[in-house]
């Protein structure tokens, strides 16, 4: 299962609205629980910053991963924010992160959550393609990206 | 005992087509007569390239890694479970590391002449189709390759198989 076969435009925040770290998870976590991805915000807002507080998912070059695992999540499921100004993630490099993909899994499906973070590890080798995707203008111009239509 | 197909192994990772697979797998191996095996590889390639990434802390690292090996254990009892209820013994495969080239390997060591697949999802994007570690497989592996589609009708034969 790709990252394409579960996102869709209403859980994508072109941009995130707000500008720290741990307003930027609430946002997403209410993207999901608004399309019905996730039954208890705050299930899922505890298990994203217990995973936060033994290391950052800041990676380098402005990309942050939260993910956990939860039974608060109906299936996998990911969301997308992004904040062209960046979000202070506490990043490896230290750059600011402005492209966050939050990504939770059921407890029973280890498997897909792995191909799912791998595939996200993958896209974010690609420089010119997180670029595109930080200057995006709509949640539908990211899923194009993403697409390799653009 | 089939001469054009003697040995066949059927790849599981867990997904909803890989179990179709292994359904049609005992389906063929009964009626060709052959022998049959499962594989389920625990993809510890992709854990070590999350650590790599700092996507993954070692403990979590740890932690999936008992997820997966429980999966493999669960899903290969599972295949395992449709042959008996068929009559067809399935010599079970646990093998960790990348899948293509696990499946690669048991395919040369277990002299396979017949790779069965669960449907590939279809692709969305450019980038899919270099990822693909199944497809990978299915593209070096040495023997043939079946890639099993239409999951009523693999139910509806396995279901009337004697």
């Amino acid at each position: 299962m790709s990252l394409l076969d579960i996102l869709t435009k209403d859980v994508i925040a072109v941009p995130l609205k707000v500008q720290n770290k741990n307003e930027a998870i609430r946002e997403l976590i209410d993207l999901l629980y608004s399309n019905g991805q996730i039954t208890d915000k705050d299930e899922v807002y505890d298990a994203i910053m217990t995973r936060e507080d033994k290391g950052s998912t800041g990676l380098e070059k402005g990309i942050a991963v939260p993910h956990a695992k939860t039974a608060a999540a109906t299936k996998l499921t990911a969301a997308i924010g992004i904040s062209p100004e960046g979000i202070e993630f506490g990043s490896l490099d230290g750059s600011p992160s402005k492209l966050i993909f939050l990504v939770l899994a059921p407890p029973a499906s280890s498997g897909a959550h792995i191909a799912l973070l791998s595939e996200i590890a993958r896209l974010s080798q690609y420089q010119s393609l997180c670029e595109e995707l930080v200057e995006a203008e709509s949640a539908e111009k990211v899923l194009s990206i993403l697409q390799g239509e653009e | 005992m089939s001469d054009i197909i003697r040995s066949i192994l059927v790849y599981i990772d867990g997904t909803e087509q890989s179990v179709v697979a292994a359904h049609y797998a005992v389906c063929l191996a009964k009626t060709l007569n052959t022998e049959l095996s499962a594989l389920f590889v625990v993809n510890t390639q992709a854990l070590g390239t999350l650590v790599k990434s700092r996507i993954f802390l070692q403990d979590e690292e740890a932690e999936y890694r008992r997820d997966l090996n429980a999966d493999a254990e669960r899903y290969l009892k599972h295949v395992q479970t449709i042959g008996q209820a068929k009559g067809v013994d399935i010599k079970l495969l646990n093998k960790s590391g990348s899948v293509s080239g696990e499946i690669k390997k048991c395919v040369k060591e277990n002299d396979i002449d017949l790779l069965i697949i669960g449907e590939l999802s279809r692709i969305k994007s450019r980038r899919d189709q270099f990822y693909d570690e199944t497809e990978r497989a299915m593209r070096s592996v040495s023997c043939s390759v079946l890639m099993v589609k239409d999951d009523e009708r693999v139910w509806s034969m396995y279901d009337n198989l004697l």
